[in-house]
């Protein structure tokens, strides 16, 4: 087996809870911050944490603005986030193919 | 190996799962809201000043206007689908869809039995000449505003979250007019079930489809 797409994944997708947001974030154009806690049962420090380190790597986006005199973060992923979000499943399926029985 | 091949399979299926998930249905409401509630203050109107009074009557002139509504609705969603170049029968409208399907099809099935048994309905009951006219005019009506409440909370699941709400008021207001019972006598038959039909299916509408105009034009402005 060639070892080489899994060590060509990218770690700062990999780690589970920052998956999850990738995962919803590549489905639809923007989610808030509410949402996205709520869906994937995060605390608000967890998710902030995440957030933070995939906006720190250039995957995400955020925006913050009022709704209702009530202020809103909405993220979004950014074009490099995607083009990595894509490269992730090639390997993660590439690993798939590496092992399935001919 | 086995096991690597396991663990790439289940992160795919995590992933396709929160896709699922996350991808709501986005569309803009308010036209299809505003249209139908359009739809529904005028046929209440036009309900009333024909005097559309026989129970197989208001059934049959009601299920017309909610195929029209649904036929409507679908050709906004289509045009605004294809002006933003996406596919309109998307993951996110047949999720809705499906969602919303079984109560208005148990409301369509429970309409379509009243309508074949209006006769033995009177039949049964000769003493009482009002029993059909009660069922189809005030108990259908009724039983289509909580169906419809449901298959939007339904919807709900897949959209934003404001739409569970407006559910609950259709589910809320029908039941409220099941424990409010027959109205008093003082009050036509004709004027109450085309004024209940034209405020939840019109008025209601109306107000939400304002206020999504507003607030999504203020989320696209943002």
């Amino acid at each position: 087996m060639n070892p080489e797409p899994f060590l060509q994944l990218d770690r700062v997708i990999h780690e589970k809870g920052r998956l999850a947001i990738m995962s919803m974030l590549a489905a639809t154009p923007e989610l808030s911050f509410t949402e996205m806690r709520d869906t994937l049962n995060m605390t608000d420090g967890n998710l902030t944490t995440h957030i933070r380190t995939l906006q720190e790597a250039g995957y995400v986006s955020i925006t913050k603005s009022f709704q209702n005199n009530r202020p809103l973060t909405t993220c979004s992923v950014t074009a490099t986030g995607k083009k990595a979000f894509t490269n992730y499943i090639n390997l993660l399926e590439q690993i798939i193919q590496q092992t399935r029985p001919k | 190996m086995r096991m690597e091949s396991n663990w790439a399979a289940e992160h795919l299926q995590v992933i396709r799962t929160l896709m699922e998930r996350s991808a709501l249905y986005r569309r803009a409401l308010a036209p299809v809201m505003i249209f139908n509630g359009c739809m529904g203050a005028i046929a209440a109107i036009i309900g009333w000043a024909a005097e559309i009074d026989s129970p197989s009557g208001f059934i049959t002139y009601w299920a017309v206007i909610g195929l029209l509504a649904i036929g409507g609705s679908f050709f906004l969603v289509r045009r605004q689908a294809l002006s933003a170049s996406e596919p309109f029968w998307s993951p996110p409208t047949r999720r809705v869809t499906q969602a919303m399907l079984p109560p208005l099809i148990a409301g369509a099935i429970i309409s379509v039995f009243v309508l074949v048994r209006l006769a033995s309905f009177q039949r049964a009951a000769p003493q009482n000449p009002m029993f059909p006219a009660a069922v189809a005019m005030l108990w259908i009506p009724e039983a289509w505003i909580v169906l419809y409440g449901c298959a939007f909370h339904a919807a709900g699941f897949f959209m934003p979250r404001g739409m569970k709400l407006f559910g609950w008021a259709f589910i809320l207001g029908g039941c409220a007019l099941f424990a409010a019972g027959i109205p008093p006598a003082r009050v036509s038959r004709l004027a109450f079930s085309h004024s209940v039909m034209g405020l939840f299916f019109g008025v209601f509408h109306l107000a939400y489809g304002i206020y999504l105009f507003y607030t999504e034009k203020r989320r696209d402005e943002t």
